[in-house]
């Protein structure tokens, strides 16, 4: 409640004189005097519930805010664990990836990559014609380096001359395990005579490793069959006559690499 | 007591109520199709048991893959575990992980981030 103006404080004062109780203005003033309470009253009662009101909004945008922020902060978070479980399933899916196209003991690439890289490279060969040359090695006598030294060294020369291989052949060839102490090297963009250079390289490589053994070294060596594809042919047929020089190469005493017919 | 099993598929986790013995356990992967409707049982079980058991509450989680709308349902519940343990109800979680898989510890962690109850992150073979 406010307190009363100079004119108000006047207005009540002439009202209470007893002088003035017979003037012809008191009645009017006095009524005037009474409207003039209950128009002050309304004001501040209005006032008062608009007050009431705005401060009901404003509790209520408080709590909206605070949930909202609080909404925010969970849903940032949702965001930043599931990024992270993506991020997971992603690194899992590439190390999935890495073991269904390569080989577990030697890193390179298992038969499913070279069949897989087979199709491609001959469907473009054979669209620009393109020569392409495909090897099968086959370590020697690796039956008898197990039965001899036990399965744990057979191992050390598989990854031993997989190194070797990887060092010698050029950066678009592809060097692959197609099944036990058999690989294969996919060589686009090759002919016949450069491919030789490679193998023949290759083979000296191999043949001037020596692997561990205890206190000994054991030395072997690698048989080699190349055919290049040919125009009416699929990789299969170009894989069989490599397989069948490869066998040649066996039969005409090792160590050595076969041209297929 | 308004106990209840689901067996677990390859999309959705297992999950069992024990009301008597206050453990609420889920084991597997989650990313169902509709993760309002698994998580929804769980969430009213636990509101329902904070309210009446008096007894605490343990959650027995062996969570591995839990899809966006799952991540938020788990949140959900520790937010509901958070306030009851601010009501002085003692409330805790046992996230189990396969030590081969040292990955879920780091997400295990971010859930505990904002929760003061007791949260333990356990490895197990």
């Amino acid at each position: 409640m406010r307190g009363q103006n100079p004119l108000e404080s006047q207005v009540v004062e002439s009202l209470s004189d007893p002088q003035n109780q017979g003037h012809p203005l008191h009645e009017t003033l006095s009524q005037l005097w009474e409207a003039h309470h209950s128009l002050l009253n309304r004001i501040e009662r209005i006032a008062r519930v608009s007050d009431g009101y705005q401060s009901i909004v404003r509790d209520r945008e408080m709590t909206l805010s605070a949930r909202f922020d609080k909404q925010l902060r969970q849903l940032e978070k949702v965001a930043r664990i599931s990024d992270r479980y993506q991020t997971m399933l992603r690194d899992l899916n590439i190390a999935l990836k890495e073991a269904s196209t390569h080989d577990a003991l030697t890193g390179i690439a298992n038969r499913r990559l070279l069949t897989e890289r087979l199709r491609e490279e001959t469907e473009r060969a054979k669209r620009y014609s393109r020569p392409l040359c495909v090897v099968m090695v086959d370590i020697d006598r690796f039956k008898a380096i197990n039965d001899d030294y036990g399965h744990e060294v057979g191992d050390n020369v598989l990854m031993e001359v997989v190194r070797v291989m990887e060092a010698e052949i050029r950066e678009h060839d592809l060097c692959g395990r197609w099944g036990g102490e058999e690989f294969l090297l996919l060589m686009p963009e090759t002919s016949t005579e450069s491919a030789v250079r490679v193998i023949e390289r290759l083979r000296e490589a191999v043949a001037k490793l020596r692997v561990r053994v205890n206190d000994n070294s054991l030395s072997v060596t690698v048989s080699l069959g190349m055919a290049q594809l040919r125009a009416d042919e699929n990789y299969s047929s170009t894989i069989n006559r490599a397989d069948v020089a490869l066998l040649r190469a066996k039969r005409n005493g090792r160590d050595r690499y076969e041209l297929a017919d | 007591m308004n106990d209840f099993s689901i067996a677990g598929s390859q999309s959705s986790p297992s999950i069992q109520s024990d009301w008597e013995n206050g453990v609420l356990a889920m084991q597997g992967d989650s990313y169902p199709e509709n993760s309002y409707e698994l998580f929804h049982q769980v969430i009213e079980w636990i509101e329902g048991y904070l309210a009446e058991a008096g007894r605490p509450l343990r959650l027995e989680l062996h969570l591995l893959y839990l899809n966006t709308s799952s991540i938020k349902a788990v949140m959900d519940i520790f937010d509901m575990l958070e306030a009851a343990h601010q009501e002085g109800k003692a409330v805790a979680v046992n996230w189990h992980y396969d030590r081969r898989n040292e990955r879920v510890v780091e997400l295990a962690e971010e859930f505990k981030e904002d929760c003061t109850f007791p949260f333990m992150i356990l490895s197990h073979d």
